[in-house]
């Protein structure tokens, strides 16, 4: 599925240490402990530099299922 | 500023019967009333080195031991925790009387002091930086931590509640008795033959519990606060040769995220503390079975 955002409300607080973050869940006050590349998907989608060809990609199927799961991402 | 020790057994107890004792412990001032000896006695023991503040003084908590005047009370009879004159607590048994006093001013500390954010954890210092020993009860954190002040030099903030203030990420000293439980009881009179401890009370939730007095340095410096250092997370095995692994930044916020009492509750605020004690506290995971081994890592640290 195309066209994926930040959900609204989410601010993206996070810290980042040798390629493991954790990042606030602005909408369920959890903390998820995350690896980069998720955070940096996250902050890419944030600031508009995935294309939705990009978000098509079937690699990156299951980590945007589990983002959708915390509530951090939403379909546009 | 008067120090508990200035008070002769009978003007202890008149204080705690009157107009109640109000002490201060470290940041926090408690005034508290009780009619039951045992009590008097063990502040006299455990808690001579603090100021005693005056009767008018602001207090933080309001706490009365009594004993609940139920029939219960010519067979078996027990103590209640009144806070603020309400009773939170199930009542104990008389003789637990003391341990409730501890267990509920911790409860107070760690239930109502949210300009903190506070870990479930032992905190002890030297040469300005402080170890966190964040550890579940049974993994030898207060034996690790009475051994540690009582012999290895390090100054005591809190065997118990490691409170990082929100607005710099310092560590606020909360220097009170030592808890120690079942087995570390008679491991710390070996260990530390000058301490002083209370009375052991059996049959308690938690086993057997005595009190060790903190060291006066420790309460003198109650108002020193310490840069984060390390966190330490201590297990105790039997025979086993001392480990210390370092922990990755992000398993070390998560772990210790997990022992905090209000992380929830101060949402972002808590976030942005936790991540501030990470940054400059990196993580170990640490076996120890022998306390002098275990001093020495703890050396090896503070002269790094």
């Amino acid at each position: 599925m195309a066209g994926w955002r930040i959900v609204p409300g989410q601010t993206l607080r996070h810290r980042c240490w040798d390629s493991m973050a954790v990042l606030y869940n602005d909408l369920s006050g959890a903390t998820h402990q995350l690896a980069e590349p998720a955070l940096a998907l996250l902050l890419d989608l944030r600031d508009g530099l995935v294309t939705d060809d990009e978000l098509t990609d079937p690699a990156l199927a299951d980590l945007l299922d589990n983002l959708r799961g915390l509530d951090l991402i939403e379909t546009a | 500023m008067t120090q508990l020790a200035a008070f002769s057994p009978a003007q202890l107890r008149a204080a705690l019967a009157g107009p109640g004792l109000t002490l201060g412990t470290g940041r926090f001032v408690t005034r508290l009333h009780s009619t039951i000896g045992s009590v008097a006695d063990s502040l006299a023991l455990l808690y001579a080195d603090y100021p005693v503040l005056d009767d008018t003084a602001f207090a933080d908590f309001h706490l009365q031991l009594t004993r609940p005047l139920t029939p219960r009370r010519w067979i078996k009879p027990q103590v209640t925790l009144l806070y603020d004159g309400r009773s939170l607590f199930r009542p104990l048994p008389l003789d637990q009387a003391f341990p409730m006093f501890e267990w509920g001013l911790n409860w107070c500390v760690s239930s109502r002091a949210n300009r903190y954010l506070i870990v479930h954890a032992a905190v002890v210092e030297k040469n300005g930086r402080a170890a966190i020993l964040p550890a579940p009860p049974g993994s030898g954190k207060s034996t690790l931590c009475a051994a540690l002040v009582g012999r290895g030099g390090w100054r005591l903030l809190s065997d118990e509640l490691t409170m990082i203030r929100l607005d710099d990420g310092l560590l606020v000293p909360l220097p009170r008795p030592i808890s120690l439980k079942n087995a570390s009881i008679d491991i710390i009179r070996a260990y530390l033959p000058d301490a002083t401890l209370s009375r052991p009370v059996t049959d308690t939730t938690k086993g057997t519990v005595a009190h060790m007095k903190a060291p006066g340095a420790s309460v003198a410096r109650a108002a020193d606060t310490a840069q984060p250092g390390w966190v330490i997370f201590p297990r105790y095995q039997a025979e086993a040769a001392l480990t210390a692994q370092p922990l990755a930044r992000a398993d070390t916020f998560m772990e210790l995220a997990a022992n905090c009492f209000n992380y929830s509750l101060l949402a972002a605020d808590g976030f942005d503390a936790l991540a501030g004690v990470v940054e400059q506290a990196p993580g170990w995971r640490f076996t120890y079975s022998v306390l002098d081994e275990a001093l020495a890592f703890f050396d090896g640290l503070a002269a790094s």
